[in-house]
């Protein structure tokens, strides 16, 4: 081997420290790279096909009955490819004498020639026997229910099952039950629980593809409208039509969201490992200087020079390319399967990533290279005279008016003064650092802002709803007797009996669209005041003047308080003049009325109800969960039969988890390109005592302690921690806005209130002020390891 | 003040053991002005190191003032030096992200020299001692090299050190500018301190009271 070559490697071993701080680096950007890249070859196929496979429905009809009749109608209407009856029921379940947890219960014609919206066996029997249920895999950690167990489903009729869970199966195309915070389940056709869905229009359901243009929503929307007519031809009535957004998961935005969140954390931290290797090189080639003048004088060029250098910096990349790529995949597979876990996704498609590899060769060595060459090739062209006088390569302190402006510090003690100067004498290393950190900070902060704006706009608009339960009936009940009944329960504080109805929004052509909430609040009523973005909120005396939220805007753009809304309901169109607007964060459209108003769009009459606000003694869980189980047990006795109990805090709860996902992965991403600024402050801090070696032999010479001189690299390790800290908070502010704008606008459809949250600056003061501690550790020990005559280089 | 006995100092290499200093027995009396000179590569710096406590013996005793520095601990050690001992250097070592006059104050900061407010006062006294009181406040880099090793001179002096050792202080400068570097050198001395300076042969004669020659890491004359 050539000796400049042996140069190469030998420097490389000399120093073990240094060398393993550079590896570290690039296995840092190697292995973020390798994760990111390998966690999203893994899962985006899935996401972006798992839900096409389970051949999703077109259209679900609600109807008034799941006859092979109703089918049929439905399969020989044009354009119609595939029909099948897929009655739901809405029940409730729980194991023991557990809380009663929302359930949808699927009854199925035949679990072995399913069509529409299809699920595979997962664990257990397959299919179910006759009075057993088999439960969608994501429900089982949600409700505490294992296989074997045996559930009680309590039916909408108010009759009670006990059924044993046989198996559970996998529904791609459905949001996880944790996420709904809904138990799905599955019943055989000859299930006593069918009888339950033929009894209620609610739950019958007729679910229809299209032959062709499946992805055509207007094409859709049209067969869908002629199946309806054909329905109620043949005299059924149809309570709702419900044309899922085509080819689109429940949840496709959140994982849009998600994986534009891994690459773009992905490319972020590669960016900075990147900066990071310039950093080193750069350091690298100022202790090299010397040496390059002695080769150069030797009669080296700039080229050969040049060679030597980047072949240490390409050993270096291989080192780093063999120990992070396995480390990358490995991480990466296991982040996959994780997040797959969470988003209830399974990983079928497990390539070897050959494509992943030639990606990792080219930015885990060619890319090191090219930008290693920048601060190389700069050092090669020094001259020999410059490189072999003392102080070669630096620049003298004090030409700068940055620091003319530290030297006019005249207050600081000296030892202070010196690490201030020292710490910033070379601001573009300085900036290099701080940068690093700063971005790993501010996308911390961010996501820590962002959890912090979704819970206060949960907290703040559950704090708009003064209940904490609401009570749904099987039947509509006298209110006189309802208040009897719950005069008699020592829980309930207060109730309010509010109708509510699921008509469609009319358009402005007259053409129904999208199902929307309508609730009947009692003008006066102290329970429900939400905020208002125009107009007023409902007042006593009004008798059809509605409130809608915005939801109801974003589906007709230009809707206006002095404006009216169409609502269709019963083959019925009926509108209302807007009186105000209110901004919530439910996602669903939603028109507050006078309970009269109400009553004309459902039929009802006063003096009846089926749907109860109640206040409880105590807000807290256990108080809700007190007036729940109290309220169940007086509804029994007499007789009522309860199909939903929904505390406040279980809603508001599914709520919050619906963000999770995206703040447990920007989380973890943020750290890992924290982790790659640590490295690149200890990599700062170590090529910063390297170069001061003389300067602590010096202070050593001069009486200064080794706790003097450790105080020294760590307050500069501080200093920067410090000045990325300030830089992370003004970062964080526009990063914060648009990923709380993002983060609002993808689940709740409303930005989110923008929020800076005093808690998340804090803590990432306190995490990287111990990071700069650790950082410093190294680098600190070094120098004060060194011995007086090595630093002075004497001999 | 200086009682070296059976001082050795070995080096290992990878070729096996150099030995720069072999068994050297000195003693430096107060206020006397001392040369060590001899070849490259005879020990002189060496011995100069092991006398300020910057290296430490392979076997040996060396006493400052009553005080066997080896069995100081790296913190005493610092303290030690910084209190009793003043360094000069042949390439000055002037701290360039400090003023002149922040140079000479830093080692009273590390000692604790005095009160506080009146450290300025005594550096720019230092400085003007040695002749450099109008470069108080500009950077090292500004000054000439006679004028950064006058300074040198003055941070050593910063703590009242008894002792003063300069590795060849002249060796980076003219032969006028050398001069006038032993002559306050001589300067100290009338005023009682102890100067031990590793320099050439050819300064040797330049107000040094003694001189002790080194060759092969022991002492011929």
């Amino acid at each position: 081997m050539a000796p400049r070559w042996r140069k190469a490697t030998r420097d490389l071993m000399a120093r073990p420290g240094r060398t393993a701080l550079a590896i570290l680096a690039l296995v840092a950007g190697v292995f973020q790279v390798g994760a990111m890249l390998y966690k999203f070859a893994l899962l985006q196929p899935e996401l972006t096909t798992m839900y096409g496979r389970t051949d999703p429905a077109a259209a679900v009809f609600t109807t008034d009955g799941v006859t092979d009749e109703v089918v049929d109608v439905v399969r020989h209407v044009p354009g119609v490819g595939v029909a099948e009856a897929r009655p739901v029921v809405i029940a409730r379940v729980r194991k023991g004498d557990a809380e009663w947890i929302p359930a949808a219960v699927s009854v199925i014609r035949d679990f072995d020639a399913q069509q529409i919206d299809t699920f595979k066996p997962e664990a257990g029997a397959w299919p179910p026997g006759r009075d057993e249920i088999v439960l969608e895999r994501s429900a089982l950690e949600f409700s505490h229910i294992a296989i074997g167990d045996t559930i009680t489903l309590r039916l909408p009729g108010g009759e009670d099952r006990a059924m044993r869970v046989a198996g559970t199966v996998y529904a791609a195309g459905l949001a996880p039950a944790w996420m709904e915070h809904v138990v799905p389940g599955y019943v055989t056709w000859d299930s006593p629980v069918r009888g339950a869905a033929d009894g209620s229009g609610e739950s019958a359901q007729i679910r229809m593809r299209v032959a062709d243009h499946a992805f055509d929503e207007g094409y859709v929307q049209e067969v869908a409208d002629s199946a309806q007519a054909a329905l109620e031809r043949a005299g059924h009535v149809v309570s709702r039509v419900t044309i899922p957004p085509p080819g689109k998961h429940p949840h496709a935005d959140q994982m849009a969201a998600f994986l534009f969140l891994l690459l773009t954390f992905g490319i972020l931290s590669f960016a900075l490992s990147m900066l990071l290797v310039t950093g080193m090189i750069h350091g690298l080639m100022i202790e090299q200087v010397r040496e390059v003048g002695v080769m150069k004088a030797l009669g080296a060029t700039d080229r050969q020079v040049a060679a030597i250098y980047l072949g240490q910096v390409a050993i270096l990349a291989a080192v780093a390319l063999v120990i992070g790529t396995p480390i990358g995949l490995f991480v990466g597979r296991a982040y996959a399967e994780f997040s797959a876990g969470i988003l209830n996704v399974d990983l079928t498609h497990r390539p070897f990533p050959l494509w992943l590899l030639l990606a990792e060769f080219v930015l885990g060595v060619v890319l090191p290279l090219l930008v290693a060459l920048i601060p190389i090739r700069r050092a090669a062209r020094i001259s020999v005279h410059e490189a072999l006088s003392d102080g070669a390569g630096a620049r003298a302190f004090g030409e700068r008016p940055f620091e003319r402006t530290l030297l006019s510090i005249r207050a600081l003690p000296r030892p202070l003064a010196l690490s201030l100067r020292t710490a910033l004498r070379r601001p573009g290393r300085v900036g290099l650092t701080v940068a690093m950190l700063a971005v790993g900070g501010a996308a911390f902060m961010a996501a820590l802002n962002t959890a912090a704006a979704w819970n206060g706009a949960v907290e703040a608009d559950f704090a708009h709803r003064r209940y904490d339960l609401t009570v749904v009936l099987v039947e509509f009940q006298a209110t006189a007797e309802l208040d009897r009944i719950l005069a008699a329960v020592p829980e309930v504080a207060h109730a309010e009996y509010w109708p509510g109805a699921s008509p469609y929004l009319v358009g402005p052509h007259g053409v129904s669209t999208v199902t929307a909430t309508m609730l009947g609040p009692d003008p006066g009523s102290e329970l429900l005041r939400l905020p208002l973005t125009a107009g007023r909120w409902l007042e006593p005396g009004d008798l059809d003047a509605v409130v809608i939220n915005q939801s109801v805007v974003q589906n007709h753009p230009g809707l206006g308080v002095g404006d009216s809304v169409g609502v269709r309901q019963r083959g019925r169109t009926t509108r209302f003049p807007i009186v105000g607007i209110v901004k919530e964060i439910a996602p669903t459209p939603a028109i507050y009325a006078p309970p009269g108003a109400v009553r004309g769009v459902t039929g009802r009459v006063p003096g009846e109800s089926r749907s109860i606000r109640v206040v409880s003694r105590s807000h807290d869980d256990a108080g809700q969960l007190r007036a729940a189980r109290a309220l169940e047990t007086a509804f029994e006795a007499a007789g009522i039969e309860v199909t939903g109990m929904h505390r406040m805090l279980d809603q508001k709860k599914g709520i919050l988890d619906h963000l999770v996902i995206l703040i447990s992965i920007l989380t973890m991403a943020s750290l890992i390109v924290v982790i790659v600024g640590a490295i690149g402050l200890a990599s700062t801090l170590t090529v910063s005592v390297v170069q001061r070696t003389r300067e602590i032999g010096i202070l050593s010479a001069i009486g200064a302690t080794p706790g003097t001189i450790a105080w020294q690299v760590t307050f500069e390790g501080l200093l920067l921690a410090v000045l990325s800290w300030l830089a992370a908070l003004v970062l964080s502010i526009p990063l914060s806005f648009g990923l709380e704008y993002a983060a609002g606008m993808i689940f709740l459809r409303v930005p989110l209130p923008f929020s800076l949250s005093p808690s998340a600056a804090g803590t990432w003061l306190g995490l990287v002020v111990v990071l700069a501690l650790v950082s410093s550790f190294y680098p600190a020990r070094r120098a004060t390891g060194l011995s007086v005559r090595e630093a002075l280089g004497s001999t | 003040m200086i009682n070296v006995r059976g001082l050795t100092k070995a080096y290992t290499h990878s070729a096996g053991a150099f030995h720069a200093l072999r068994g050297i027995d000195l003693d430096i009396r107060p206020g006397e002005f001392v040369a060590i000179v001899g070849k490259s590569g005879s020990g002189k710096s060496t011995l100069l190191n092991l006398l300020g406590g910057i290296d430490r013996p392979t076997t040996g005793i060396v006493r400052i003032e009553g005080t066997a520095i080896e069995s100081l601990s790296p913190t005493e050690l610092a303290r030690w030096r910084g209190r009793r001992v003043g360094f000069v250097f042949q390439s000055f070592q002037l701290l360039p992200t400090l003023t002149v006059r922040e140079n000479v104050m830093l080692p009273m900061d590390f000692a604790g020299y005095g009160p506080e407010r009146g450290r300025s006062a005594r550096a720019r006294e230092l400085l003007d001692q040695v002749g450099v009181a109008d470069q108080a406040d500009k950077l090292p880099a500004a000054l000439s090299g006679g004028q950064q090793q006058r300074a040198a001179i003055a941070r050593a002096l910063a703590n009242d050190p008894p002792l003063l050792l300069a590795d060849e202080p002249t060796g980076n400068l003219d032969s006028a500018t050398g001069g006038a570097i032993f002559s306050l050198f001589a300067t100290l001395v009338t005023a009682g301190r102890t100067i031990v300076v590793v320099t050439h042969e050819r300064d040797a004669d330049s107000g040094v009271q003694r001189r002790v020659t080194l060759a092969d890491g022991a002492v011929v004359a």
